[in-house]
């Protein structure tokens, strides 16, 4: 069996897509000399075998799904995605006649493009998705909301007027899940069902099919095994439906009449033979039976062809094969035999001599049902029922991704001619034959010589696609499993660092930049591979930036955006820099403090799923999903760096000191403040005119806030940075230690400073020392006071809220280093905290009172509730 | 300056509406001119395109916040789309209540203090939608629309208790919780619609009377399944006054006459099934029904000339009118299943249900002609509309088959007989087990043969009734032989094999092969008698009744042999037994058994039976008294 010659000949390309053609929807037939051809596209070409062209081209509105032909008839119908079955005329002359005068559309094509006219839909049905034609009849699937649904209709005649009645039967199968989509615009289906007719052997004038083109005719055993005593004693055609949830159905066509008061009954009429587990492919029948050599001339030649053994394939390679057979006790039984053959199958056709074609993206092979069947022993009275074979070994034909096979009629003594189109677009023939190798060697000699020349070229030429396509997929898995590797030592080295520098690290610092006639804040995230291994694709950095929620709740989380940056390749000791923008948003606000977190993240998806989907296009729509079902959810490593976070210290600027240095660009001043504006107006008449600045002054006195800490307290904490420096300076030096402005207060040594906050707001910061004395009884104790003060409320509180989580981080470091209290007069300290519990229960008061209060009252509520506020921000007590 | 921007947006604003209702009704009146288009294929097409069209008017609707003034229009071009695409796909599909779900939240969106709230139900969101609307005066029409709709939806899912709160709410009555649907839709009364809004493809008001009729229609057939008669009656009269079309309203008068006739009131259902005949759109149901009523009454010329029509009826191709493209009652009602009163037959069962009948009667000429009819047509095929299987419960077509042989051989055609009945071991043939294998099988004792032997015995058995007939007892008796060798390897649990292959189980009976080997047994014996053959005789009528001990038949045989062979003792023997038997037993077993069989155990059953046991009784008498 493995020496199985062949010899492929090209005979036409089709244009296809990039990536190549998918699978499940091309076809192709012959019939004679002629071969209709769709790729899957809105086309249906019309290939003459012996001439070697294109004879005529249609054009569908839709995708083409199905094609089938009614030879003696000369019609062809077709389906058309979304749109319904077509029927359309190929007798020869009548689609001649009807392209004339077309000419003028064949631009690019030899022959003209003949689109087809929407009267010839003979079936419209958005949702119909398979369908079989028989001699006067049509049988259609239909994909309901939650059914398929199939309907029987008298078989529409090209050129007639396509007024078809309803369909004269109709039943339900079974369930079916609707494709996904939008329900109002279902997505092509990723498999169709299949539909195959079955003949009874008695059945009138089943010829009109030939083989392979969608009906077959059964032996009576195995028809009245399968399909029961009814359809053989009325020799009903029986149609075998393969449903993609892999359930095999047949429905007896002859009981399949109803009507709206007389419905049929699913029952009754749908009978279910096998179920797959997986998508049906293909259905066919096909004879296993060797004749006898002196028993083959007995044998009607009719009778000869009638099959004895049914097939079915599944997606994945499933296949099964029933024949009817006799017990020992001589009652008829079904020989039912699974074989899993390596998947995924894209098309498989029946041939003669026992033999399915099968295609798969890596090879077309042939599998023999006939090999256990032993020819003819005259002694053995039921020779015709010989027995499947235990297992199946396919036979290479070394042609790979094969998507529509067609078994042509005009089949070569001796052998089979496959005509076959490829994920390519190519249309090749391919004669086999399967038990000429033996004579093949005699037979070289010079007039042959060419031949045998030109196929071994072909042959080559075949194989170097094949191989070229293995090794492709052989790099792709080395090079994930590469990464993998390299994933997982760089994940063990970050985490297993906790203490002391991480081999990866990412730092953060931000600074203001212009862009597009706007201040904005930008954090640069730098990241930094320190370790020896390197960051390969699969890597991305996320970074998210959390925004505080409002200026009155700093604590509470507020919109958080993610960027992710991939890391193409970051190889050891190189570091990338990503700068994104921090602020303002869109309305111009500024939400701060600002979290910035980075984090690693490895994609197994982007790696492991590339590989296991092969990169080849005609695996992509079947795999697109399985492989990756294997994998979790949000599979991948996920490696936090760092966390950092941007409060109003750092964003704070200051256009007086730079100004001395260079010119700094204009600040968004308060000159547009809706507030100066309203001032402005609410001037009285008479008054002399005064700058907004007096009268907010006036009207608007600046909030302020201070913080006061014992001297003691910080001079330990800033010993190292304070080499000779004054305490205040110090302070501040250390408060705006991460503003890009700390080398000038550096190299001032200044102990208070005005700055602008992002919003263009003013704010101040004034550090001086002051004498505590009411605290210790051991006499006054040194602290540093630090003031905030700005005319925002906002900005004000931002700012305390940041010096205030300085103070707290600084204050648990030296608790740590165990730094001890000063004497304290604890009365005093219980008075302080008596007043702030009183203050506190106030504003919880107020804040009560504000919400149920109508507004002339609660204005006044909430002036004191500021007051009350104010007082609280300007605490006796010091931070020791 | 600010005065005239905000002018200017709002006349931007309401032109856009004003385009957009232009869009909504010039779409309605495509449908309806949709509606009157004969073509059907172009009627499909163009229904399709204004589907399309309603689908993207509402896509831009929905694409603006949601506003007090373009939710009236909104609110009806998804009804539009709603009543376009049910009578387009003909029924009710459950995305539909995701439309309606999406036409509710945008309402709410409009109300602040009623913000939709996540997972909440559909029920939960008419009712705060219906309590908005009492605010929002202007969507109450389109509201109602889009309740009929849902009420639709939920009727034909068999929500019912939704429903019941849906029209409560509606009614503005929830205090008082009236379970009654049917006083619910009654008391139900939308808004007229204001002439100057947006175009509907239909109104509240005949929703809301499609409605009420499918729902008594629903309720009335449910309760005459369940025998709940008279509630039955009260619903369907309330649906025969109710707004339905022809078609329906011959399925309500049908129904009617049902309710009548098991209310043993024959005169008045047969008033309502003479409605049904005059509607005239379909007679086929209300002939089936009439001739179910004939029967009853004993009437056998009328049911039979009911069935006749019946056949002529659906015989005769209707042209199926298509659909108008609203929502009608007939898209509210379930299909009848096999257990309902109005599921109708085939052509084909209705020609079997006939010729059986008159096969049953003692008709058996007209029998066997429709009988023959009906082989034709089935074996035929041209014409695909006829060539039909009678479903399930029915015979299967074996039995058909030998029901025709039956009928042939009691009209006294015999040669035709054969004909059928070879025709039948022809066709099944190849079912057959080898003939050497089953005597070797046999012999083995192998029990395991395939039930399709019970009709090729029974076919044998016909074929020797036949031979009877043309007074030829040797192929009689060789046929009878043929038929009892066959059934004798035959055991009922064969049609366990191959179950998941077969379906042809429930047409063999352990019952029918018992029987069929008795009346063999017996029919052999009589032709032995006839050839003056006592003691072959004698044993078949033994084994018989040995077979089948409750066989009163075979019990006689079995005596007159005795009598005749002068074994006195015997006879007086099984005479006694006989007297204590009663009669219930034989009629008992012949109760569930095929046609054919019936038939053919009506052919062996002896005449004058109880006159010889008479004459035995005093015969048994009479020595003993010597």
């Amino acid at each position: 069996m493995a020496d199985a010659a062949r010899r492929v000949s090209y005979l036409a390309g089709f244009s296809c897509p990039l990536g190549g053609l998918a699978a499940g929807k091309p076809r192709v037939l012959c019939h004679e000399a002629e071969v209709f051809l769709s790729t899957g596209s809105e086309f249906v070409y019309v290939y003459d075998q012996e001439g070697g062209l294109l004879t005529a081209v249609y054009q569908f509105p839709d995708q083409v799904w199905h094609l089938q032909l009614l030879a003696r008839r000369g019609a062809l119908y077709v389906l058309c995605a979304r749109k319904g079955v077509y029927c359309l005329s190929v007798e020869p002359g009548s689609s001649a006649a009807s392209r004339a005068g077309e000419d003028s559309l064949g631009g690019e094509l030899p022959c003209p493009v003949v689109p087809v006219d929407p009267a010839a839909c003979a079936v419209p049905d958005v949702a119909l998705c398979a369908f079989a034609v028989l001699d006067d009849l049509l049988v259609t699937l239909v994909q309901g909301p939650a059914q398929w649904k199939m309907q029987l209709f008298e078989r529409p005649h090209p050129g007639e007027d396509p007024q078809l009645g309803g369909p004269i039967g109709e039943v339900e199968l079974s369930t079916c899940n609707p494709p996904a989509g939008v329900p109002e615009k279902p997505a092509a289906p990723r498999f169709l069902p299949v539909l195959c007719c079955m003949f009874p052997p008695g059945a009138r004038d089943p010829h009109g099919h030939s083989q392979g083109h969608g009906g077959f005719v059964l032996k009576e055993a195995l028809f009245g095994l399968l399909f029961g005593a009814d359809a053989t004693l009325l020799e009903s055609p029986v149609i075998l439906c393969g449903l993609p949830d892999g359930q095999l159905c047949c429905v007896v066509l002859k009981a399949l009449a109803t009507s709206r008061s007389a419905p049929g009954d699913p029952k009754a009429l749908v009978k279910i033979l096998h179920h797959l587990e997986e998508p049906a492919v293909f259905i066919g029948a096909l004879k296993t039976e060797r004749p006898a050599e002196e028993a083959a001339e007995e044998v009607l030649p009719e009778e000869g062809q009638h099959s004895d053994c049914l097939v079915a394939l599944g997606h994945q390679g499933r296949a099964l094969a029933i024949k009817a057979s006799w017990n020992e006790s001589g009652s008829l039984v079904p020989e039912l035999r699974e074989y899993w053959l390596p998947g995924p199958m894209l098309c498989a056709a029946c041939g003669a001599g026992g033999r399915v074609y099968l295609s798969t993206p890596l090879d077309l092979c042939v599998v023999d049902l006939a090999q256990g069947s032993a020819p003819s022993d005259p002694q053995q009275p039921h020779r015709d029922l010989g027995s499947l074979p235990l297992e199946l070994c396919p036979t290479s034909l070394s042609i790979c991704s094969v998507l529509t096979l067609s078994v042509s009629s005009r089949t070569p003594a001796g052998g089979t001619e496959l005509l076959a189109l490829t994920a390519k677009g190519r249309l090749v023939s391919c004669s086999v034959d399967l038990n000429s190798k033996k004579t093949d060697s005699a037979r070289v000699s010079v007039a042959n010589a060419g031949q045998r020349i030109k196929e071994l070229l072909s042959g080559i030429g075949d194989i170097s696609e094949r191989v070229s396509f293995l090794k492709k997929a052989v790099d792709q898995r080395n090079k994930a499993l590469t990464s993998l590797n390299e994933a997982m030592n760089v994940s063990c080295a970050l985490l297993s660092s906790r203490e002391g520098p991480r081999p990866v690290s990412c730092t953060t610092t931000t600074a203001w930049s212009r862009v597009q006639l706007q201040d904005v804040l930008m954090a640069t995230c730098l990241l930094e591979n320190s370790s020896c291994f390197s960051l390969e694709r699969g890597w991305t950095l996320c970074v998210q930036v959390l925004a505080s929620a409002s200026a009155l709740d700093l604590g509470a989380a507020g919109p958080a955006v993610t960027y992710t940056i991939p890391v193409d390749s970051l190889g050891p000791g190189s570091r990338r820099e990503v700068t994104l923008p921090l602020g303002p948003s869109e309305s111009g606000e500024f939400e701060l403090p600002v979290t910035v977190s980075c984090t690693l993240f490895y994609s197994l998806r982007e790696v492991v799923g590339g590989a296991l989907a092969p990169a080849d296009p005609l695996e992509a729509p079947f795999l697109e999903e399985q492989p990756l079902d294997l994998l979790p959810e949000q599979e991948g490593i996920c490696l936090p760096l760092s966390k950092h976070t941007v409060d109003m210290l750092q964003c704070l600027r200051f256009p007086s000191l730079v100004a001395a240095h260079t010119q700094a660009p204009r600040l968004p001043g308060p000159a547009h403040d809706p507030v100066d504006a309203f001032l402005e107006t609410c001037q009285p008449p008479g008054s002399q005119p005064s700058g907004p600045a007096s009268l907010r002054a006036k009207y608007l006195p600046p909030s302020s806030a201070s913080v006061r800490v014992s001297a003691e307290l910080l001079r330990a904490a800033l010993e190292a940075a304070r080499s000779g420096v004054p305490l205040c300076s110090a302070t501040l030096q250390w408060l705006l230690a991460e503003n890009p402005a700390v080398d000038i207060i550096r190299a001032r040594a200044l102990s208070s400073i005005q700055g602008v906050a992002p919003d263009g707001t003013d704010i101040h910061l004034v550090i001086s020392e002051v004498a505590v004395t009411d605290l210790s009884p051991a006499g006054p104790i040194q602290a540093v006071d630090i003031q905030v003060e700005s005319p925002s409320l906002a900005d004000m509180c931002r700012a305390h809220h940041a010096i205030v989580g300085r103070m707290q981080a600084m204050v648990t470091k030296q608790a740590a280093q165990g730094a001890s209290a000063p004497d304290l007069r604890l009365q005093y300290l219980r008075q302080i905290h008596t007043n702030h519990e009183a203050l506190l229960r106030e504003v919880q008061a107020l804040r009560d009172r504000l919400c149920t209060e109508d507004e002339a009252s609660s204005c006044a509520t909430a002036q004191r509730l500021l007051q009350v506020y104010k007082q609280l921000r300007n605490p006796s007590l010091v931070l020791l | 300056m600010s005065q005239q921007i905000h002018a200017g947006s709002s006349v931007s604003h309401t032109s856009f509406l004003d385009l957009w209702r232009e869009k909504n009704d010039q779409l309605v009146r495509q449908a309806k001119v949709v509606q009157d288009t004969q073509l059907s294929l172009r009627r499909q097409q163009l229904a399709q395109d204004t589907l399309e069209g309603l689908r993207k008017l509402l896509w831009g609707l929905q694409g603006l916040p949601a506003t007090v003034p373009v939710l009236p229009l909104e609110l009806t071009v998804t009804c539009n789309f709603i009543i376009l695409r049910v009578s387009l796909a003909q029924g009710f599909t459950e995305d539909l209540a995701q439309d309606i779900q999406r036409s509710l939240k945008r309402v709410l969106e409009t109300q602040e203090h009623l913000e939709p709230r996540l997972q909440q139900s559909l029920r939960e969101l008419w009712e705060s939608v219906l309590h908005a609307s009492s605010l929002l005066p202007e969507l109450l029409s389109a509201l109602h629309l889009l309740a009929g709709l849902q009420a639709a939806l939920w009727l034909s899912t068999d929500h019912l208790g939704d429903l019941a709160i849906l029209l409560q709410t509606l009614n503005g009555s929830q205090g008082r919780t009236s379970e009654d649907l049917l006083l619910l839709f009654k008391s139900w009364n939308p808004p007229v619609e204001k002439s100057d809004g947006p175009l509907t493809l239909q109104n509240a008001q005949s929703l809301r009377a499609v409605l009420l009729t499918a729902f008594a229609y629903q309720q009335g057939l449910q309760e005459l399944i369940t025998g709940n008669l008279p509630r039955a009656l009260r619903n369907l009269h309330e649906a025969a006054s109710g707004l339905c079309t022809r078609p329906v309203l011959v399925q309500v008068y049908t129904a009617l006459g049902t309710c009548l006739r098991k209310m043993e009131n024959p005169q008045r259902a047969l008033l309502y099934l003479i409605e049904a005949l005059k509607v005239g759109t379909d007679c086929s149901l209300p002939l089936l029904e009439a001739s179910r009523l004939y029967r009853q009454l004993g009437d056998t010329s009328a049911e039979l000339e009911s069935l006749e029509l019946l056949v002529e009826a659906l015989s005769v191709i209707r042209s199926s009118k298509s659909p108008q493209l609203l929502i009608e009652a007939e898209l509210l009602l379930p299909q009848p299943d096999q257990a309902s009163p109005l599921h109708c037959v085939t052509p084909s069962q209705a020609k079997h249900l006939l010729a059986s009948r008159c096969l049953q009667i003692g008709r058996e000429e007209d029998a066997a002609e429709h009988y023959l009819d009906l082989l034709a047509l089935l074996l035929d095929g041209s014409e695909p509309r006829f060539s039909l299987l009678p479903c399930p419960p029915g015979p299967c077509v074996p039995e058909v088959f030998l029901e025709t042989a039956a009928a042939l051989i009691q009209a006294g055609r015999a040669q035709d007989a054969f004909t059928v009945c070879e025709e039948l071991l022809s066709r099944t043939s190849s079912l057959l087990p080898k003939m050497s294998q089953l005597r070797e099988g046999a012999r083995k004792g192998s029990k395991e043969l395939p039930y399709c032997q019970l009709w090729v015995s029974a076919t044998h058995l016909l074929q020797g009734q036949a031979w009877v007939h043309l007074k030829a007892p040797k192929e009689a008796v060789s046929e009878f032989s043929r038929c009892l060798e066959l059934l004798f390897c035959t055991t009922p649990e064969d049609k366990e094999q191959g179950a998941g292959f077969n379906y042809e189980q429930g047409c063999s009976s352990e019952a029918a092969l018992q029987q069929l080997r008795v009346a063999a047994l017996i029919s052999r014996g009589l032709v032995w008698v006839a050839s003056n053959q006592d003691t072959k005789a004698l044993k078949d009528f033994l084994l018989s009744v040995q077979i089948f001990p409750g066989s009163r038949d075979a019990s006689y045989y079995l005596l007159q042999t005795l009598r005749r062979l002068d074994r006195k003792d015997d006879a007086t023997a099984l005479w006694q037994r006989l007297e204590a038997q009663t009669e219930l037993t034989q009629k008992e077993a012949t109760r569930s058994l095929p046609l054919y069989l019936e038939t053919y155990l009506s052919w062996i059953h002896p005449t004058d039976c109880e006159t010889f046991l008479e004459e035995f009784r005093t015969s048994l008498l009479e020595p003993h008294d010597q």
